[in-house]
């Protein structure tokens, strides 16, 4: 069987699941309805201040996991939501942004610079189209780059990396995260060796429980999705909660400004953002493919390109579309290149990633990394499919955009008017249902909020929880490629050091570390 | 007494024996778990005991109408998953798959596996492997001598799932004066994906191989159960090499210990039922890649994990 019958197969996956109703006799099959819900709810809940993408993630996945149960074909409508949430909260992010100069998502600070002022001015059904079509540009240019870049990536590192090699590959990504997210490299790498520390409780090879001073529950390791859902969600549940208790500011009254003049987006105004629409594509979908760097650090430099290209009467800032273009086409072609490296290697690069590969670990028949892509001559691989299957689910979840996306979008408005403080509380609630209805065992659920503690005082000493979340996936990952490199080289304990790969691999782990040290401290 | 009426009151007396088998089936067929089953399995996804236990679990819901959810508890060629579930209830709502060498080889070589064989309620098996020292045909090497010949010329690396199979290999490397380096993998698929993609040269599989074997892909150099496997009739047996051991691992179902009668039997019956169906999937699978069904229950299962366990010293006062 050939790569093309496995996007087929894919293909056909995704369209001739189980149909979950028929319109005029065409049969809907459930991936197709999946990836339809999720969008939907990613741009409600990427136009809620407060709430995003991974609080969507994190909630759904155990639910949908007990719903569709444990077999291969659960996993592509788990995975077509997840993509449908990770799609639409981007362009969500964008709508409280323009609209009440208050950010949905992180990743939509700087749109505001230049859509709320548009609004003021009369221009919100224009800002709002322009993010739209920015946004989607940018994200279908990412996901051609990841679909025709991964598997060739897969094959490479599958054909040249040796026990040694994989080993030294995982310390770089580690280093390589730790050192770019964050203030601080030193407490980004402090955030990634305690991550490895929890995630080494009770596993190995060893014949026995280690660090779990004898403790049956401590024996089998920490649950996976405790610690992510604890650190990532819980954490920040706890520390914005926090913020608000010490705020405790006045809301101020929201009101809406009406549009006035022409709104519609023109084929004038297209050509006009396009070449920043462009610029912004290529910068969002090359950081996207480095682990770590999120969609903020994209929409940051996005804009600050987009305003060193732009030339007109008004500047960035005071209402002009190119700004809102050069922002949410970076921020929104992150997303389909930040899979590439789960995919080709294995390595989540940021939070949308570690719940696909959370997804694929608990339902399981699925291990994201380069044997993804392996041809077996005279067979299916079940693993292929289901990555053209994901692909073929984010080619749907564009077309829905691209059609469907601007008029949800405009809709969702009011979204800003839901109190954060509730919202926050509903979310403290839902965090470990979800987590029991997955795991019936009250210890995740004692682990999850044990993982939020450590969550809020990570983020209370300015640590970063990304590496920490990241280095827990790959902990297991790293020792078993250690423990094989050493047996492999006949039990050189310098096995890192063996060949001239695994050689650059280590030095670049070193230069990266250096590089951002200095150049972190140098910018205070 | 003729031959002919003796046969005749041979398949009579088993008619009846069955009818009272069924009979007792079918008042154990009253057990009904307490809750959803929580089916842990000692392997990775991917390989063919997640596989196996994953077509049995949706195959079980359909027709029994439990609630079965598969679980990875991957790692320690099954111990881990062992440890785990000895401490759950026995009332045949927490069951978990592995290998016979989770609860023989492996548990004796561990320093301290947390389980002991009496921790558990075997239930029954459900196919063996086909073991076998299998290499990528690209290699070149056509026997087990070609193999020898490149050993002696460098080092090798050999893919092996468990300590048994190092246990094996040291006593491959005294007997022929070789030197391998021998790399633990985490399951069948690990040691394929690690052969495909020439992490190593050589490895063992338990059946994952029969497909790239038969399609000429890789080659079985050597047979790892008693008999020479069938579709690889060229390749000895380590018997016939003078490793006297059969380390062929069947699969096999566990609960924890003191289990009541009838829902170890009923589990049993279900999981029989399931494997032994023609047309279910995990029958076309174990058909495929392993010995087809291959169901000890009971006491005669028992049995056999002693007899393992003893075999089992027996090679490791050898090595050590």
């Amino acid at each position: 069987m050939g790569v093309l019958d496995h996007v087929w197969l894919g293909v056909l996956a995704v369209f001739t699941a189980e149909p979950a109703f028929s319109i005029f006799g065409l049969p809907i099959s459930i991936t197709l309805v999946m990836v339809f819900s999720g969008f939907v709810g990613g741009i409600v809940v990427g136009a809620t201040p407060g709430l995003g993408g991974p609080f969507a993630m994190a909630v759904s996945l155990p639910i949908l996991i007990s719903v569709f149960g444990f077999t291969p074909d659960a996993l592509l409508p788990v995975l077509g939501f997840l993509v449908g949430i990770m799609k639409g909260s981007t362009i969500g992010g964008a709508v409280p942004a323009i609209l009440f100069n208050t950010p949905g998502t992180p990743d939509s600070v700087l749109t505001t610079f230049d859509g709320y002022p548009m609004t003021r001015n009369g221009q919100s059904g224009k800002a709002l189209r322009v993010a739209h079509f920015s946004s989607v540009t940018g994200d279908t240019f990412s996901d051609i780059v990841l679909i025709t870049s991964a598997p060739f990536l897969a094959i490479m590192v599958e054909r040249f990396l040796d026990f040694p090699e994989k080993a030294a590959l995982i310390i770089l990504s580690l280093a390589f995260i730790s050192a770019v997210v964050g203030r601080s490299v030193w407490k980004g790498i402090l955030g990634a060796l305690l991550g490895l520390f929890f995630a080494y409780i009770g596993t190995g090879e060893d014949g026995y429980p280690r660090l779990s001073m004898g403790s049956e529950e401590l024996g089998n390791g920490f649950p996976l999705v405790s610690a992510v859902v604890g650190v990532l969600i819980l954490g920040e549940v706890f520390k914005s909660m926090e913020d608000m208790w010490r705020e405790m500011r006045e809301r101020s009254e929201i009101t809406m400004i009406e549009e006035k003049g022409d709104n519609k987006l023109r084929l004038a105004d297209i050509r006009r953002i396009l070449p920043f629409v462009g610029l912004s594509a290529v910068i969002g979908t090359a950081i996207g493919a480095l682990p770590g760097i999120g969609s903020v650090l994209a929409a940051t430099l996005g804009y600050a390109s987009g305003k060193k290209m732009y030339k007109g009467d008004k500047s960035f800032g005071e209402g002009v579309p190119e700004g809102v273009a050069a922002t949410e086409a970076a921020n929104s072609s992150v997303a389909g290149a930040n899979l590439i490296p789960v995919l080709s290697l294995g390595i989540p690069g940021n939070v949308s990633a570690v719940f696909i590969i959370l997804a694929a670990e608990s339902i399981g028949g699925f291990n994201p990394g380069p044997t993804v892509f392996r041809v077996i001559p005279d067979q299916i691989n079940p693993e292929m499919v289901i990555v053209f299957g994901l692909f073929t689910t984010m080619i749907c979840a564009n077309i829905l955009n691209w059609t469907l996306g601007g008029i949800f979008m405009r809709a969702t408005g009011v979204m800003v008017k839901v109190p954060k403080q509730r919202l926050l509380a509903v979310v403290l609630l839902l965090t470990p249902t979800a987590i029991y209805v997955q795991n019936t065992d009250m210890f995740a659920i004692y682990f999850t909020l044990f993982f939020g503690f450590i969550g809020y005082l990570m983020r209370k000493l300015d640590i970063s929880v990304l590496p920490f979340v990241i280095a827990f996936i790959l902990a297991n990952r790293l020792e078993e490629a250690m423990r094989q490199a050493f047996s492999a080289t006949g039990g050189n304990p310098w096995f890192l050091f063996d060949s001239p790969i695994s050689i650059a691999f280590i030095a670049i782990a070193v230069i990266v570390v250096v590089f951002f040290a200095r150049n972190k401290k140098a910018l205070g | 007494m003729t031959l002919k009426t003796a046969k005749k009151v041979l398949v009579s007396a088993a008619l009846g024996v069955a009818a009272v088998g069924l009979m007792a089936g079918s008042a154990a067929a009253e057990w009904k778990p307490k809750g959803p089953i929580s089916l842990m399995i000692g392997f990775a996804a991917g390989g063919g005991t997640d596989t196996q236990a994953r077509l049995i679990a949706s195959e079980l819901q359909k027709r029994k109408g439990w609630k079965v959810i598969p679980s990875n508890v991957a790692g320690r060629g099954g111990a881990l998953m062992a440890r785990k579930l000895k401490s759950l209830p026995n009332d045949g709502t927490a069951i978990g798959m592995a290998v016979t060498e989770s609860f023989g080889y492996n548990m004796l070589a561990s320093k301290n596996p947390g389980y002991t064989a009496d921790d558990f309620t075997y239930i029954t098996t459900t196919t063996g492997s086909q073991m076998g020292l299998v290499v990528k045909a690209s290699k070149g090497w056509k026997t087990w001598d070609d193999f020898l010949k490149a050993a002696r010329a460098g080092t090798v690396k050999f893919g092996g799932m468990s300590q048994k199979h190092a246990d094996v290999n040291y006593l491959l490397e005294q007997k022929y004066g070789v030197k391998f380096n021998t790399v633990i993998l985490r399951g069948g698929r690990a040691v394929m994906n690690a052969l495909n993609a020439g992490d190593i040269d050589i490895g063992y599989g338990a059946g994952i191989q029969a497909k790239a074997v038969k399609s000429g892909d890789m080659i079985n150099l050597v047979s790892g159960v008693g008999k020479r496997i069938p579709y690889s009739p060229n390749a000895p047996t380590l018997i016939e090499l003078g490793i006297p051991y059969d380390i062929g691992a069947k699969f096999i179902v566990v609960g924890p210990k003191g289990m009541s009668a009838d829902a170890r039997n009923t589990l049993a019956a279900a999981f029989a039922e399931v494997i032994s169906d023609k047309n279910s999937e995990v029958n076309k699978f174990v058909t495929a890649r392993y010995t087809g069904p291959d169901l000890i229950s009971g006491k005669a299962l028992d049995d056999f994990i002693k007899n393992g366990l003893k075999e089992s010293k027996t090679l490791m006062s050898v090595t050590n």
